[in-house]
């Protein structure tokens, strides 16, 4: 074979190899990106023939005085953030606790993980169910107040239990993955600080935490790029209620789209959707990243 | 060292009463999934005074249980088989080839994993719609290729890295080449990264319910597990005993796996999560 027939054979498998998957993600992801982008600049049911092109009319509508989308993004960056922090210090607590040599730590560490392999809009059915019915014999046996609450029908609480689902349903998967950091960390460190004189706590703060830099970057990136997207516990949870209270911006999008017909203008939304998770996801990864120590 | 021992006994017992309770929820369903309608209403916590398995005969029969479970078996199955070959070549190729071109094209397949599905989900109906893949089972399956390529391309990329390029070169000697060298040599040293994605996109595919709910939900015979039971719900909202039988069909083949292959998973899941 000549040395141009064997470059054109390498180009020619090359195209082979790859090919398919560009396909796939082309069908996936780009040629709908490059949808979303037309029919943000429309006017559209979704039905019609013709999109009405109008310009940057929906984004400018979006900004200067959408009710929902301001409350929907106001609770998103609420939850975001809660989510991140609850989610990431009660797992760092977990497993803590659960790296040292208790006897039943193999039980309890699948007891943590378990429900993150359930769906979790059956996880939301599920904790409904227990809000809803559950709370009623509670309080029937134990007569605190707590259980009396209304918690899915005022906003307050409405928004402390999707948060508390949603933490309930997660941290298990941020658990194992900070386990998997603790173990990582060498012992004799762990020893050296206690010859120092160091006690579990100063150990805790100034060696081991350091020491799972890596691990929680790794949590809270994908703490928060879950976070942002919430939408399947909040569906078959509250449905968006107590009085619209609960809708997420993905909820949202949603609405707009499938429920109100507005496909255009719901488009030019989920692009601001995508252009807001790019931009904190490089901010934070930027961050984490150069406050990582070497081990 | 004695209150050390003491104190471990007593972490011990707390954090498995705490266990107990987290799981809860869980049991609850469990037995309300068992109990008749005027029980469930009486009292939540109380245990079943006859199992109504009834219950279970009658969901299993009206959302056509045995269907679903082919149908998400169907969907799972092929999306991963898709997604395993696509991106295992598309990986090893990339990671061996150095060029512009090679860079470009993996660049491409791993941006993606920046675009939140729900910022495309409207036009990626309208796509499948278009190409005829919306309303089927076997539709559904090949969309995730797409969805789940990047990652996977991703962590392929990174492992064929580690693999020396001297075992292609003494392949191709002994006259393997293109796709029958990387099947015989190379995709076995992969075996390690290949479960570590299975086990993340199982996991993923078979709970998901956005894409099913967009693409698959005009008809009962096309729907997923997850759609069915949610589907269900929306028709039971009193009817809480059946709701929570329904929701308990469909956990169970997730809780009974797990528990075979709790170890894999975990170590699956942590290593697909540092990875990626």
């Amino acid at each position: 074979m000549g040395k141009l027939g064997r470059k054109w054979s390498e180009r020619f498998e090359f195209g082979f190899f790859t090919w398919p998957a560009l396909i796939c993600v082309a069908i996936a992801f780009y040629i709908p990106f490059a949808m979303t982008i037309r029919y943000s600049l429309t006017k559209w049911n979704g039905i019609s023939k013709h999109p009405k092109f109008i310009g940057l009319d929906n984004f400018k509508q979006i900004f200067s005085g959408d009710a929902n989308f301001a409350n929907a993004s106001w609770f998103t960056i609420k939850y975001a953030l809660l989510y991140i922090v609850l989610v990431n210090v009660l797992a760092i607590v977990l497993a803590v606790i659960l790296d040292m040599k208790l006897k039943s730590k193999n039980w309890l560490r699948a007891a943590f993980f378990i429900p993150y392999i359930l769906s979790l809009v059956i996880v939301g059915f599920i904790w409904k169910f227990i809000f809803m019915q559950g709370f009623e014999s509670f309080y029937d046996i134990t007569g605190w107040d707590i259980f009396k609450l209304s918690w899915l029908g005022e906003p307050g609480p409405a928004f402390v239990s999707v948060l508390l689902v949603s933490i309930w349903q997660s941290i298990g998967f941020y658990m194992v993955i900070y386990i998997a950091g603790l173990q990582s960390v060498p012992d004799d460190l762990k020893e050296a600080a206690t010859v120092d004189g160091a006690g579990p706590f100063r150990r805790f703060f100034s060696v081991t935490l350091p020491l799972l830099a890596p691990s929680v970057t790794i949590s809270v990136f994908m703490a928060l790029t879950n976070s942002i997207k919430v939408f399947d516990v909040i569906l078959s949870l509250t449905a968006g209620g107590p009085g619209g209270t609960t809708y997420s911006v993905a909820f949202d999008i949603y609405r707009d789209t499938f429920q109100n017909n507005m496909y255009g203008y719901g488009t030019a939304k989920a692009l601001i959707l995508f252009v807001a998770v790019l931009i904190i996801t490089v901010i934070q990864l930027t961050i984490f990243k150069r406050r990582e120590v070497e081990a | 060292m004695k209150s050390n021992k003491a104190g471990r006994i007593v972490l011990e017992v707390v954090m498995i009463l705490l266990s107990l309770v987290f799981l809860y929820p869980l049991f609850l369903a469990v037995i309300n999934s068992l109990k008749s309608f005027q029980e469930v209403m009486t009292d939540v916590i109380a245990l079943p005074k006859k199992l109504a398995f009834e219950n279970y005969s009658y969901v299993w029969k009206y959302i056509d249980y045995p269907r679903l479970f082919l149908n998400n078996t169907i969907v799972t199955v092929l999306g991963l088989a898709g997604i395993i070959l696509i991106s295992s070549i598309a990986a090893y190729k990339l990671a061996r080839t150095k060029s512009r071109i090679s860079s470009i094209v993996y660049f491409l397949c791993i941006m993606p994993m920046l675009i939140p599905f729900q910022s495309i989900m409207l036009t990626v109906l309208q796509l499948a719609k278009d190409i005829n893949l919306s309303d089927s089972t076997w539709g559904l399956g090949i969309l995730y290729w797409g969805f789940g390529a990047p990652l996977a391309i991703f962590i392929y990329h990174g492992f064929v890295k580690g693999i020396p390029k001297e075992i292609d070169e003494s392949a191709t000697i002994d006259g393997a080449s293109g796709f029958r060298l990387f099947f015989t040599v190379i995709f076995p040293l992969l075996k390690s990264v290949t479960t570590t994605i299975i086990i993340i996109d199982v996991m993923w595919i078979w709970n998901d319910f956005l894409l099913p709910l967009l693409m698959v939900n005009g008809s009962p015979s096309t729907k997923t597990l997850t759609l069915a039971a949610y589907t269900f719900v929306g028709q039971y909202t009193s009817d809480w005993q059946y709701a929570m039988t329904a929701m308990v069909m469909a956990v169970l083949p997730s809780i009974i796996v797990f528990m075979f292959l709790q170890k894999h998973i975990v170590k699956g899941v942590v290593a697909g999560a540092v990875k990626g």
